[in-house]
Formats: structure tokens, sequence, C-alpha cells
């Protein structure tokens, strides 16, 4: 058999890494890439869903209605009031779930586990789970306030906005805690014992070895796991839609509920795209930036 | 230890796109759901038989859905050689949606039962065949009630076919009333005030009245027996109505109940709430407005609640109730028309109509009233209340129009806002919703 030339393996080499991500190109292209040109295509018409009907070009007036939409600012406020409680609550509890189950501690793996279970159930039985938790009738959260407060208790927690907002918030960061748990757990067991030894041995106290050695060595993890919480807050849904709706009257909406109430009950196509790409547009600023940021001050 | 650190411009493009699919992920991933195993019948290969897609949400718990498929589907396939149909049931909150993603898909069913609140949203959309140049639908349209006709329209063009209708009467508790020194039930508005809070036993857990919400088809017949209303008459304006006269009255009339502790938890709504449906046979609520859906669900408690039905009471402009029911609509471009209009027709045929009104689904065809009292005595009251009853706004801006006001009148009653900045607000945002009119 004749031996390839040099030239043909070099192509073959050049060529695999290609080949091998192709697949997953394709499907990101039609998947993701082509929905999002074809929903800012979306946002600059009067669209209607029906094929062939008349859609006729409004330019940027959807975005105009977006701007102006007094529930978009509650929606948003809400949206940003989710990701300041969610996401550093979510980072805090996983490094310090992480640091305890770090060493090795009868029943490490049964804990990874228990902690981890929240992540992978569905956001729907979650939501569900939890509206029934803190049902008005008969919910748990009441009869642990009925028996602090000696009477019953018939709080109605989704129906108002901030009991409602903090179950969100609560939902939020029980389902995602594992997640961040569990990539800290990985940063902690891949970094070098010796640096924290070393430390211990020069007098370093917990807090200072932490802020010292331990956080700037898994600082790339830090980065990439607060970038996609932020990512992943900025797209809260489905226990908003499940639990409170949205309600009461608008003030416990987030952005995408909106979005999908404008688009699926109102019909209003073409607002929800202007809608969503202008959440696209505001987190891919916000993570750009924040990796820029972090970037330039390594040290804090 | 030496940290590997990635060259940013990747790290900023990594980061660019995966914030780019995650959200374009979250804005499209609602719309993928269309239902491609949804074949209509154009996909069916039989040279001969042509099988139509009909598409509901009747009940399945009770006998709405079986009636169709084993007495009404069967007699039109006796009667229609070659036509199959293929009734398909989708629980209420899918179906909107189903058809949306069908009809965007191109493959819609043949027909829907579709709420008459989503026929001007559907035909303003473009997805609808008019109906108005069929031969068969001006016959059709004579005979229909006014009310539930009305809600065919858009833009003065019928998009759809009147098929059944429903309205609200007073169900009132026969023994609380005599507990109470009362004779009968209220005949007036102010009467159902002072009754209402007759009837209220703080001590019991019994409300004098239950009002299942802040939403439209709950609290207009008040507000329209008041005078009062939503939009001006062509559907085009909020202002002027929603925010004056009998509206204001009658909302204000509404919260001062409230604020007595004379109307229930149904009003705010939320998990703690009973709705009036499950508190008046328990004894919770001694007057509510409800369909004649509820008498089956009654009949079927051990004991039934001793209870009446009486009409809406009567404010100044008469005693109105809310026009509910369903109608039927074909999609522009649904295979097989001939067949479908034929399937559409016998819908609202004697046969049809009388056989789903022994199950709970009153006709829209007036001249079947008669026939449907006699064989369900009880529906008197409800066709007599039909008669007065009034469409909600005809718009394909109603969904959001209902919204807006349903949290202004919850901020009201929430004391968030005076009952005058709530309505003027709710008229406000209204006019929004009614301007794609």
């Amino acid at each position: 058999m004749a031996r390839p030339s040099a030239a043909a393996a070099r192509g073959r080499r050049i060529a695999t890494p290609y080949l091998l991500l192709l697949p997953a190109a394709a499907m990101y292209a039609v998947f993701t890439v082509y929905p999002l040109f074809r929903q800012l295509d979306i946002s600059f018409y009067n669209w209607h869903i029906f094929p062939g009907a008349s859609n006729p070009f409004t330019g940027l007036s959807n975005y105009g209605q977006v701007i102006h939409d007094p529930v978009v600012r509650t929606a948003a406020f809400n949206t940003l009031l989710y990701a300041v409680i969610t996401v550093p609550a979510q980072m805090l509890l996983g490094l310090v779930g992480a640091a305890m189950l770090t060493d090795r501690l009868p029943g490490r793996a049964l804990w990874r586990a228990l902690i981890f279970i929240p992540v992978v159930t569905s956001w729907v039985i979650v939501s569900y789970i939890f509206a029934y938790l803190f049902n008005a009738q008969d919910g748990l959260a009441n009869s642990v306030a009925s028996l602090f407060a000696g009477h019953a208790v018939h709080i109605d927690w989704l129906a108002q906005t901030w009991t409602g907002n903090g179950v969100i918030w609560l939902v939020g960061i029980w389902k995602g805690v594992g997640w961040s748990f569990v990539i800290f757990l990985a940063a902690l067991d891949g970094m070098p014992r010796e640096l924290v030894e070393a430390g211990r041995i020069d007098g370093a106290s917990e807090p200072v070895l932490w802020r010292k050695v331990i956080i700037p060595s898994i600082r790339p993890t830090v980065v990439f796991v607060l970038v996609l919480l932020i990512i992943g807050a900025s797209q809260v849904f489905t226990q908003v839609y499940l639990m409170t709706q949205g309600g009461p009257y608008d003030s416990t909406q987030v952005l995408f509920t909106w979005a999908y109430q404008q688009a699926f009950t109102n019909f209003e196509f073409s607002y929800a795209a202007a809608l969503a790409s202008l959440i696209a547009v505001i987190v891919l600023a916000l993570s750009v930036a924040e990796v820029q940021v972090l970037r330039r001050n390594p040290g804090g | 230890m030496a940290l590997r650190r990635n060259r940013p411009g990747l790290a900023v493009c990594a980061i660019g796109c995966a914030a780019l699919a995650l959200t374009a992920c979250s804005s499209s991933s609602s719309s993928s759901s269309s239902e491609s195993s949804e074949s209509s019948a154009s996909s069916s290969s039989a040279a001969k038989t042509v099988t139509l897609q009909f598409w509901s949400a009747y009940n399945t718990t009770d006998a709405e859905a079986s009636t169709m498929a084993n007495v009404v589907i069967p007699q039109f396939e006796r009667e229609n050689p070659g036509i199959k149909v293929d009734s398909v049931v989708y629980p209420y909150a899918d179906l909107l949606q189903k058809f949306l993603a069908a009809a965007a898909a191109g493959d819609p069913p043949n027909i829907m039962r579709s709420d008459i609140i989503w026929v001007p949203q559907l035909a303003s959309q473009g997805v609808l065949l008019p109906l108005g140049n069929l031969p068969w639908y001006s016959p059709i349209a004579a005979s229909a009630l006014p009310g539930p006709l009305a809600t065919t329209k858009w833009q003065g063009q019928p998009y759809a076919l009147p098929l059944d209708t429903n309205t609200q009467a007073l169900f009132w508790n026969k023994s609380d009333f005599k507990a109470a020194g009362l004779s009968g039930p209220p005949t007036t508005l102010a009467q159902l005030y002072a009754d209402a809070a007759k009837l209220t036993i703080k001590s019991k857990q019994q409300f004098g009245l239950g009002v299942d919400g802040t939403d439209i088809w709950n609290v207009a017949p008040y507000i329209w027996s008041n005078g009062g209303g939503f939009t001006n008459a062509s559907y085009t304006s909020a202002t002027g109505v929603m925010s004056d006269g009998g509206t204001m009255a009658e909302v204000t009339a509404l919260d001062n109940l409230l604020k007595a502790g004379d109307i229930g938890s149904d009003f705010r709504g939320g998990s703690g709430a009973v709705s009036g449906e499950t508190g008046f046979p328990k004894g919770e609520y001694a007057m509510y407005l409800d369909g004649p859906w509820a008498v089956p669900t009654y009949t079927a408690l051990q004991p039934p609640p001793d209870y009446g039905i009486a009409p809406v009471p009567s404010g100044t402009a008469g005693s109105i109730s809310t026009v509910g029911g369903e109608d039927l609509v074909i999609p522009k471009n649904a295979a097989n028309l001939a067949a479908t209009e034929k399937f559409a027709q016998f819908l609202d045929s004697q046969f049809a109509q009388l056989a789903m009104a022994k199950v709970g689904q009153m006709s829209a065809i007036a001249t079947y009233g008669p026939q449907e009292v006699s064989a369900t005595p009880y529906y008197s009251i409800f066709v007599q209340q039909l008669k007065t009853a009034e469409a909600r706004p005809v718009s394909p801006g109603y969904t959001k129009l209902d919204t807006d006001f349903s949290n202004e009148l919850a901020m009201i009653i929430d004391g968030k806002v005076s009952v005058s900045a709530g309505l003027s607000a709710a008229a406000q945002q209204s006019n929004t919703a009614l301007s794609g009119s």
C-alpha cells in the first residue's frame, strides 16, 4: 500500500478538528443562530404567524413600544433583582459546600449526590412542589409559621409581590446551588494542595488563605460560574410562569414571562421578538464586559 | 501553581456565543413545539375516504367529548359516506397554542371549536377562512342568537360559526336565605348588596356573595347591569366607558362589599381562594354567578345543595349577563374544504345541537331553544338570560384588555390605587390593546 504523502497527512490533520466540529456547528447554526437572526428580522415587522399573511415593515416601532412599556421596567427590575440575589447566593453556598466536601468526609459521595439532585430535577416539577409548599391553604410554609405563631396562619405567599418574589428566588437558589457546587468542587480538587499547605506553614489564617491563595487559584472557574449564572438568571422563566404567572398585577413579572405572554397570549409576536432581541444584546454586552473587567483586574 | 490562562479574545468570543445561544434558545424554545404528529386530512392516503381533523377542548370528565365522538360524529359519518372525522380533544389551556403552532407550520386541523374570545385574535392574524361568502352561512347566521353571533365577527366580516353558548345567572342558597329571614333571591343590585350583608356570618365563614375573580367574565354582569361597560360600541376605545359612570359606581359598590367582608376569598384569587363552585355547596357563599355546567355538578353531590337559580339582579340598565361559549373556525388553508363545510353545517344542525345540549352545551341557534329547554328544564333561566346577555369586547386585543382591567381592579381592591385612578389607568392601557383592532 502506498504511504500517504506528507501534504495529504497534513491536510487531514488540519481538516479533522473541523470535521469533528461540523455536527455541533450545524446544530448550533440551525437551532440557535438562525432563530436568533429570524427573531431579529421579525422584530422589525408587524409579523403574523400565518404563512403568507401580510407583514408590514414597522422599523423600530416595536423597540419603542418595549422601551416605553411600564411592565418591561418592572420585569427588568425583577430580573435584575433575581440575578443580584440568586447569583451570589448560589456561588457562596456552592463554594462553602464544595470547601466542606473537599476534605475526606464520611459519606462524601452521598452528599455530592444529594446536593446535585435538584439540578437534574425538572424545573416544572420543582416549581409545582414549591407552589404546593407555599400554598395558602395547606402548604408546609404556613404549617411551620402556624407553629411559631401559635394560631393558624394562611399567608398567600405567591399572591403577594415580595413573598412571591422571595419564593421565586428561593427556587432559583435551591435548584441552582448544586451546579456551582460541582464546578467549585472540581476546581478545588484540582488545585495543588501544597499551595494551601505552604500558606498554613507561613501562618496564614483561614480567611487569608481563602482570599490570597484559594480564590485566586480558582479564579477562572469563579469567572466561568459567575458569567454562566448571570446568563441563566437573565433567562429566569419557568418558576415565575408556573408559580405566580407574573402576578399579582404583573408585579412578579420577569422579562421572559412578559415576552412569552406577549407572544402566545396576546399574539404580539413582533413585540416579543424585539424584547427578546434586546435581552440578548444586553446579556451579551454584560457578559463581555464582565470578562474584560475581571481579566483586567486579576488580583481583585 | 501555574494557572493556565486562555487568550482573552477567545474567551470573550466563547462567552458571547454562549450568551447568544442561551438567550436565543430561551426565546425560541416556546415556538418549537409544533405538533408535527397531528397530520391533517391532506396526509390521508385513502383515495376515496377523506378524514377530517376536528380539534376541541370538550370536557373529557363528563359526557361532552364522548357524546361528540360516539353520537354526533357517527351520525355525520352515516349521512356522509366517504368522510371520516377524527375528534382530537386537548386541554383548554393547550388548545390555542397547539392550533397556532400547527397553523404556523402550515398544517392546521380542518376545523376547530374555538373559545369565542379567540376568534377576533385568530382572524386578525389572517389564520381563519372568512365565511360570509359561503352560500350556507347566511341561513345559519340568521337563525343564531344575536349574542353568540356577535362573537364571530372581526371588522364586520364573519370568521366563525356560532356553535354553543352559555351565560351566568345567580345561584342562591335557599337554606341560607331562609335562615337570614329573606323570602327569595334579590331582583335588583341594591337588594343584592343588602342581602349579601345579611347573609354574611363571619363566625361560620359564610360570605353573602362570591365573585370568582377580577376579570371581565366575572364582574361584567354587575357592571353591565349597572349601566357601565368596557369599550365603545365599535371596540376602538375604552375612554369614557371603562373609567366612568356605571362602571365606576359598580366597582365602588363591589369594593365596598369586599371591605365590609361580604365577598369571599375568591374575588382576590390566589392559592387560598375558594371558587364559587366549590364554596357554594359547602355553605361558604350564599350567592354567586355561575353557568349551566354547575347544575350537573351539584346534582351529583350527596346530598345536593338546596339552591335556586335566578336572573342576574337588575341595575339601571336591566339584567345583563355575559355571553360565553364556543364558535367553529376553519383555517384558511385547511385541506378538504368541501367536506369540512359539510361537517360545520352538520354541527349546527338540529341533531348535533340537541345531542350536545343534553350534555351541557346550550345551542347557539335560537330555533332549538324550546326543544332544549323541554329536554333540560333548568336551561330555561339561562335561555332567558341570554336574550339580554352581552358579548365581551370583540377585538383582537381583548385578552390584553381583560388582563389590564383585571390587574387594575385587583390593585383597587388591594387598596393600592383609588377606584378612579385604577379605572383610568385600565382605560388608558386598554386603548393601547384596542389600537390594533
